[in-house]
Formats: C-alpha cells, structure tokens, sequence
C-alpha cells in the first residue's frame, strides 16, 4: 500500500520535472538557459530508465558472480540462481552509461553554437536574434 | 522509521524532492551563473539517487560530467557571453 504510493511519487516526480524542463526550452528566451534545461532533460530521461530496472526485493549490483578471468571456474546454478532473483536489470545501465556520454558531445556543440550566435548578433535572447536574422534575409 | 518502508525509500524520497526544488530554482534564476549552481545540485541529486538505485559505476560517471565538466563548460560559455537573463 504505501509501497505503492512512494512509487508514484517517484515517477511523479520525475514527470514534473521532465515537464518543467520542457516549459523551460519551450518558453525561456535565454539560449544558456535552455541548453541547461535540456541538460535536465536528458538526465531525467536516463534516471527513468534506470529507475525501470530496479528491483524491489533487496537489490543488489549487476555484479557476474563467478570468477571472470579465469575461464576454468564457472559460477555454480545457485550462484546464478541467486544472481537473477536479486541482482537489478544491468541493460538500462548500459545503455545510460552511453546516452550520458552522447549528450555531453551534444551539449559541448550546443555551447559551441551559442558562443558563435553571439559574436554574431551580439545577444543570446532568442527574440532579438530571430528578428535580427528575419532582417538580414530580406 | 515508517513500517514497509526501508532506507533506500527515504533516501530516493530526499533525492528526487532535492532534484526538483533544484530544477524550480534553476528555472526561475535570471543570474545564470547561480542557475549553473542549481543545475550542479541538481546533479549531486541524481548521483544519490543512482547509488540508492544499485548503479555505483553510473554514479560515478555522472557526477563527474553533471558536477564537473558541465559546470565548467557552461561557465566558459557565460565568460565568452552575457551573464544577467533579460527581464523584457
């Protein structure tokens, strides 16, 4: 019962600040701003994959329970038993370690880009600089 | 302690309402320079949240970059740019 209520405010908060995030790129005008907002964003996304492959019931590291460099001592069924029953989905993992690494190379570009905008134009306000760029295409 | 619930429940609960009293502060800040900060709070958030989660060598991959390496590259960008968000 009270399991279940923490569980939705764990997605529910993780919700609220995906939303806010989003409000945050769609309405603030300071490019920085938005880039670190975005930032937010994709953490957020990341935590939610992880926060899928957890296990309840005393969890434990994706750690391989047998010996792993020599190739001769192979875990026995219980340890494997054991390490399926307790041990948290190690894929999300993976894959976060990844999304976490792209998204810096992408927020490193993205800064790349605003730096350039203002020594275009001279502002980061994204009104200013789409109404200066309407007026040189015409 | 409440019945049901261990400590890795509370520990998440801290988490995620640091992360998004952080994430407001860091959406309402006009001074950039202090909604870098947030952001950086908003970061050590999640890094305890991957711990409680079991994900050590998550954790430690992403309170390096969200701590360290953003910080500093947002920092550089306000250096090279403007500090004060405009109040239209």
């Amino acid at each position: 019962m009270i399991k279940d209520i923490v569980w939705i405010y764990y997605y529910a908060s993780l919700i609220l600040i995906t939303f806010m995030s989003i409000y945050g790129i769609a309405v603030r005008p300071n490019l920085l701003k938005k880039i670190i907002m975005l930032s937010i964003l994709s953490d957020t996304a990341n935590m939610l994959a992880v926060l899928l492959g957890y296990h309840i019931l005393s969890p434990k590291p994706p750690v391989y329970p047998g010996g792993t460099f020599s190739t001769t001592q192979f875990p026995s069924q219980e340890q494997l038993s054991t390490f399926a029953k307790y041990a948290v989905d190690p894929i999300p993992q993976v894959l976060v370690v990844t999304a976490i690494v792209i998204g810096l190379a992408v927020l490193v570009f993205l800064s790349f880009v605003a730096v350039l905008i203002y020594r275009r134009y001279g502002t980061l306000d994204m009104r200013v600089v789409s109404k200066k760029a309407r007026h040189e295409v015409k | 302690m409440i019945d049901g619930l261990g400590i890795q429940d509370l520990l998440l609960i801290v988490a995620f309402t640091l992360a998004i009293v952080f994430t407001y502060k860091t959406l309402v800040e006009k001074d950039l320079v202090r909604a870098v900060v947030y952001s950086a709070g908003q970061a050590i958030a999640y890094g305890l949240a991957f711990i409680v989660l079991m994900a050590p060598d998550l954790a430690l991959a992403y309170v390096a970059v969200g701590v360290g390496i953003y910080s500093a590259l947002f920092l550089l960008v306000i250096s090279r740019t403007e500090r004060y968000e405009k109040v239209e």
